[in-house]
């Protein structure tokens, strides 16, 4: 009997907590549970919150699935009885424990089928297609890349990014005629820079063509150095700030950007700020209509400007000149050489037709998603040379690898950790690293809303189009100037005390834009990210701005703490008051009990921010009353810890999240969030942990978590 | 990109909308006495329902059975009474966090957490699996600042939403060709790009089939889910050879008003009733026309920004002040009509209505089979909570119109007590032939008295 006694007790530790065997967070149903409906009040890991800690619990089972059946969730009970809460009652018991939670080794990540996001759809098609050559020669405008223009046998740049202006003077005698604009600073005058258009005694009209670049553009036409008019034969214009309207163009060159608008919205699950989440991203028939469209106008292109892409004796060897042609190029799209199989079978399409064969590379599964499944070896997988070249080809640059990459991929280059790390380097080197930076950041905060978000245009008629894009382009540029120019850190990017403005957005923001136009602020009002119009403007309402959604940003995005949902009966937005401050209308949300919960977290946060209006700009008064912009950044190293700081400033306020732990945790979630794709669980924990520490011993600096994150085990070996 | 106000489908005749007789086709291979079709039209925030001070719902209709009366807030149904059905005591149960994406993601699939797939991808699979397009998913606003897949009510796997086609020039061009994704040129398989288009297709399977073969679990599903998708796209490119003849509804020269729609203009809230009747227009005459049999119109989003005092001509419209669906359907503790923000939520609830009212009309108006196309259809109306200030979901506000060819027993108030919505997207799916005897985490064997 004794020795039964004793096996029971073995057994039943054993089901609990063996100590050998780490606990399989990946595959328990009750973490997941607990993830979706528990982990915002008591805590990732169980160490409370709003709610009490969970961590270590001595409650037996039953009473714990008896609390959960009839107390849980707090806000809306009666949701979790069964089975649900008996998973959650065993994965308290077993998961949540100290033993349980030790990180002895990072566990290596899923394997997994990346459908490409409509960005890196984009950048691949035009990296592969689109960026061919200098220099190349050409019989015919047709031989050239789809920015090139076939100019006595050499590709030269084309007019898609050119404007021809005319003007008719309707019989007035100009002695000049200028254009002066966004493209050219606005330069006034032919010492300046500006563009002059020459008079045609044929047509009575003034006229040029120049190169202005892709992108929206605003200008006027300046007429003898002295009246700028407004083009009467522009096909938009936008107000100019002045009371007057500028003319507004925008030029886009290639067939692909248009192409590719066609591809349905990115999903993305809630909570989950960028573009890249892997389990969400499913090819639907829309999908496919999209991709066969999309592929068939860049295969038309290609094999059109199949000369110049490779050139091959086409005329006389046709036949194999097509087989060498998809080999190379399906290696491109691929991210790894064509299989005996495949070569054989594009092969025989490219024969047939070249056109045809380029749009089924495309419409491949293989180029369509990237590949994380890795080769066998032992228990585990481990990702191929190829593989790991297109995860830091898109990790660091948004875009496919290159032919030098993938050459070294072949030559084993991406065999070793150190030949990992020496291409990291390498890649965070490349300009699109700078512009994969911009993505990063501006999805982070969610600031490429900024082009579509809703404002009354009779309160903010200068926050146009125009504008818009010059407001998303900020963030973008300051990003990159911060980590490549800057200190690299996360220290910078939230308190920097300059920002990066085009002509058009220092004129939103009324002051004239620096040197390459880097901007520093000097009047003390704004630091930082935070400090921009695309953060400020997207998470304000169309008439007024919004604490709430200004509070909220920074606890979930910039610190990852999340509130639970309102309850049933929340009320919404107080109505616009002419006699009121938006402080004042907000303020049931902090006297009131029940919203104060949460609210206590949110508004005292929000309202340190009102001292920008709804589109980010500064404003001393609302409805006639000072501002009061007095908030605190309470409980900033998580919710629940009872820590108060109070804020005057922006600037303040970035300090204080800047000095968090908390920030420098949730940015090292974030990052890899956006590189790895992933909704992050406790499997990942361990790592993230790990990543966390080398990102804080680099002093904050982002390029050195961007390197590390790809030498972790769980980068290259997939279960 | 040009748009001509008025869009057409190609050439403007029967041949240039080839898979009409692939419609035609199957239309009549369907299971006599089912529905041939089903519109679903969601729209976001709830009704002026039961206030939390515990008055009676300005929106539910009063009576029983055949006996009821309309409330002011659905009088633009009153034509429609009689091919109406209302319920009482149709309850989602309990939800996961949040009562908006709760309510939004057990909507159409039954389940907690939208861990399941929903009604119309259902049919898609099934009844809809041979059309030329197993199902369409029109969303007017609905993608609209980055909107998270929490937002969209229709599941194409479990916890995986689709995102809606926002554009309903798109919409119309990727179902009647006038962008070329169907061939438009009437000349069937013998189409060169359409032959083009069946290579292409064809390598897909096979790249499919090898990649698939290696995996297990979530990334199979996922190349299955994908492998799926290329099917219905190669079938319905097969079926542009087919012979001739005419859809049992009338399709005659599709097309829509696509005055100012641009994608610039996507997204701006005067330019939405525009949209969305175009997206309405799309649907239907896709129908009429065989495409499919099998749709979802999502009009914007819940908890949905969607500023409606900017609709001109509507007693809503307001310039000098922006109500928001969302705000409005928080309007406080009692119907009081004095209050600014109840006054417009029962507009709003009007307005929504007027437009279910639209949808209607335009399959009212369509000749089919002896009657119209509203006595074969089924249109169900929903959106994610009942009343829109206690977030509650008992006594769901949904309706189903039409006579779905005889299976609905239509122009009734049905008083359920308390029923569950799985037994009610349990019986529109039997209604549309579908086999199934169970659906969602809580049916009972469908909801009493509404199936003939």
């Amino acid at each position: 009997m004794r020795v039964l006694a004793i096996v029971g007790i073995l057994l039943g530790c054993g089901n609990d907590s063996a100590p050998d065997a780490p606990y399989d967070y990946a595959n328990s149903p009750g973490a997941a549970r607990y993830q979706a409906m528990c982990e915002v009040c008591h805590g990732e890991t169980g160490e409370g919150g709003l709610g009490p800690a969970l961590r270590d619990t001595k409650a037996s089972k039953a009473s714990l699935r008896a609390t959960i059946a009839e107390t849980m969730p707090a806000n809306n009970p009666g949701q979790c009885d069964g089975e649900c809460a008996d998973e959650l009652a065993d994965f308290i018991r077993q998961g949540l424990t100290t033993q349980a939670l030790r990180c002895d080794a990072v566990p290596p990540g899923p394997r997994r089928l990346r459908l490409l996001a409509r960005r890196e759809y984009r950048a691949a098609v035009r990296a592969v297609f689109g960026d061919t050559a200098p220099a190349m020669t050409c019989s015919r405008p047709a031989d050239c890349a789809f920015r090139d223009a076939c100019d006595a046998g050499t590709c030269a740049p084309a007019e898609c990014d050119a404007q021809t202006f005319v003007f008719d003077p309707q019989g007035r005698t100009l002695a000049t005629v200028h254009v002066a604009g966004s493209f050219n600073g606005w330069a006034g005058t032919l010492a300046a820079g500006c563009l002059a258009l020459t008079y045609s005694t044929a047509t009575g009209q003034w006229s040029g063509t120049f190169a202005i670049g892709e992108g929206m553009h605003q200008y006027k036409l300046v007429l003898d150095e002295r009246d700028w008019v407004a083009d009467p034969r522009a096909p938009a214009s936008v107000p100019d700030g002045f009371g007057g309207r500028n003319a507004a163009v925008t030029l886009a060159c290639d067939a692909t950007s248009n192409a590719v608008a066609e591809l349905p919205a990115d999903s993305r699950p809630a909570g989950f700020p960028f573009d890249t989440d892997a389990d969400s991203a499913l090819v639907t028939a829309a999908h496919v209509d999209a991709y066969l469209a999309t592929a068939e106008q860049i295969a038309d292109d290609a094999a059109a400007r199949k000369l110049s892409l490779h050139p091959c004796n086409w005329d006389g060897q046709s036949a194999s000149c097509g087989r060498a042609f998809v080999e190379r190029f399906g290696r491109r799209l691929f991210r790894r050489p064509l299989t005996t199989d495949e070569a054989a079978r594009y092969g025989e399409l490219a024969v047939a037709d070249l056109a045809t064969a380029v749009q089924a590379l495309l419409v491949s599964p293989n180029f369509l998603y990237r590949s994380e499944l890795g080769t066998k070896s032992g228990d585990r997988y481990r990702l191929t040379g190829y593989e790991i070249a297109t995860a830091l080809a898109f990790g660091f640059l948004g875009s496919t690898p290159d032919d030098v990459l993938l050459d070294a991929a072949a030559a084993g280059e991406l065999d070793s950790a150190a030949g990992i790390e020496r291409w990291a380097r390498r890649l965070l080197a490349d300009p699109r690293a700078r512009e994969q930076v911009g993505e990063l950041v501006l999805q982070w905060v969610g600031g490429q809303n900024v082009a579509g978000i809703d404002k009354r245009s009779d309160l903010f008629p200068t926050f146009d189009d125009v504008t818009r894009l010059a407001l998303a382009n900020e963030t973008r540029k300051f990003a990159a100037h911060a980590v490549f120019e800057g200190e690299g850190t996360l220290r910078e990017l939230l308190t920097a005390s300059y920002t990066v403005l085009d002509a058009t957005a220092a004129r939103f923001y009324g002051v004239q834009e620096g040197p390459g136009g880097v901007t520093p602020y000097t009047d003390g009002r704004r630091a930082g990210l935070l400090g921009h119009a695309s953060v400020l403007a997207t998470t304000a309402h169309s008439d007024q701005t919004s604490p709430i959604r200004r509070g909220l940003l920074i606890r979930r995005n910039l610190l990852c703490e999340e509130l639970p949902p309102p309850p049933p009966f929340a009320g919404g937005v107080p109505d616009v008051d002419a006699n009121a401050t938006t402080r004042e209308r907000f303020a049931q949300h902090t006297s009131n009990a029940v919203c104060a919960g949460c609210h206590a977290y949110i508004d005292k946060l929000g309202f340190g921010l009102e001292s920008f209006d709804a589109v980010g700009r500064w404003r001393d008064r609302e409805n006639g009353a000072p501002i009061d912009a007095s908030g605190d950044l309470n409980d900033v190293e998580g919710l629940g810890t009872r820590t108060s700081a109070p804020f005057a400033t922006l600037p303040e306020l970035a300090s204080t999240i800047a000095d968090s732990r908390a920030a420098t945790s949730c940015f090292t979630r974030q990052y890899l969030r956006f590189a790895r794709g992933l909704r992050e669980t406790l499997a990942q924990r361990c790592e993230r942990l790990s990543l966390e520490r080398t990102f804080e011993a680099a002093d904050g600096d982002i390029r050195e978590l961007a390197i590390q994150a790809v030498l972790s085990p769980s980068f290259l070996e997939r279960r | 990109m040009n748009r001509r106000t008025l869009l057409r489908a190609g050439a403007a005749s029967l041949v240039a909308l080839p898979f009409v007789r692939l419609g035609e086709r199957t239309a009549r291979a369907h299971a006599s006495g089912a529905a041939k079709r089903l519109i679903i039209f969601y729209h976001p925030d709830g009704v002026p329902g039961p206030s939390s001070n515990g008055e009676p719902s300005a929106w539910h209709p009063t009576g029983n059975d055949t006996q009821f009366t309309l409330p002011p807030v659905l009088a633009a149904l009153q034509p429609y009474k009689d091919r109406c059905v209302f319920f009482r005591g149709l309850s989602m149960g309990a939800t996961d966090v949040g009562s908006h994406p709760g309510g939004a993601k057990k909507l159409l699939t039954g389940v907690d957490g939208g861990n399941g797939i929903s009604l119309d991808h259902h049919l898609a699979q099934t009844v809809g699996a041979s059309d030329p397009f197993r199902s369409l998913y029109l969303g007017a606003m609905a993608n609209q600042n980055g909107a998270s897949g929490d937002k969209h009510v229709s599941y194409i796997a479990p916890g995986v939403t689709a995102s809606p086609e926002d554009d309903p020039v798109a919409a119309f061009g990727r179902v009647f060709g006038n962008t070329g994704t169907t061939g438009g040129g009437g000349g069937g398989t013998t189409d060169p790009r359409a032959m083009r288009r069946l290579s292409v297709l064809d390598r897909a399977k096979s790249d499919l089939d090898a990649l698939r073969g290696s995996l297990g679990g979530r990334e199979r599903a996922k190349l299955d889910t994908h492998l799926e998708a290329v099917r219905e796209v190669e079938q319905r490119i097969q079926g542009l050879g087919g012979g001739g003849g005419s859809s049992g509804a009338s399709c005659t020269a599709p097309s829509i008003d696509a005055t100012g729609i641009t994608g610039s203009t996507l997204y701006a809230p005067e330019r939405f009733p525009q949209i969305l009747r175009a997206q309405i227009d799309v649907m239907v005459q896709a129908m009429a026309c065989g495409a499919t049999r099998v749709g979802v119109i999502q009009a914007s989003v819940h908890t949905s920004e969607l500023i409606m005092s900017r609709f001109v001509s509507t007693p809503m419209y307001d310039p000098s002040f922006d109500m928001r669906s969302h705000q409005a359907s928080h309007y406080g503790a009692s119907h009081d009509t004095s209050h600014r923000e109840y006054s417009a939520f029962v507009q709003q609830a009007a307005w929504w209505t007027e437009q279910l009212a639209y949808l209607l009309g335009q399959l009212a108006a369509r000749p089919e089979d002896g009657g119209t196309m509203l006595d074969h259809s089924i249109v169900l109306a929903c959106t994610e909570v009942c009343d829109g200030n206690t977030h509650g979901h008992d006594d769901m506000p949904f309706i189903v119109a039409g006579g779905g060819s005889g299976r609905i027993r239509s122009g009734r108030l049905l008083q359920l007590g308390y029923r569950r919505h799985s037994d009610l997207l349990l019986s529109l799916a039997q209604a549309m032939g579908s086999s199934i005897s169970a659906f969602g985490d809580a049916s009972s064997g469908g909801v009493p008295g509404l199936l003939v």
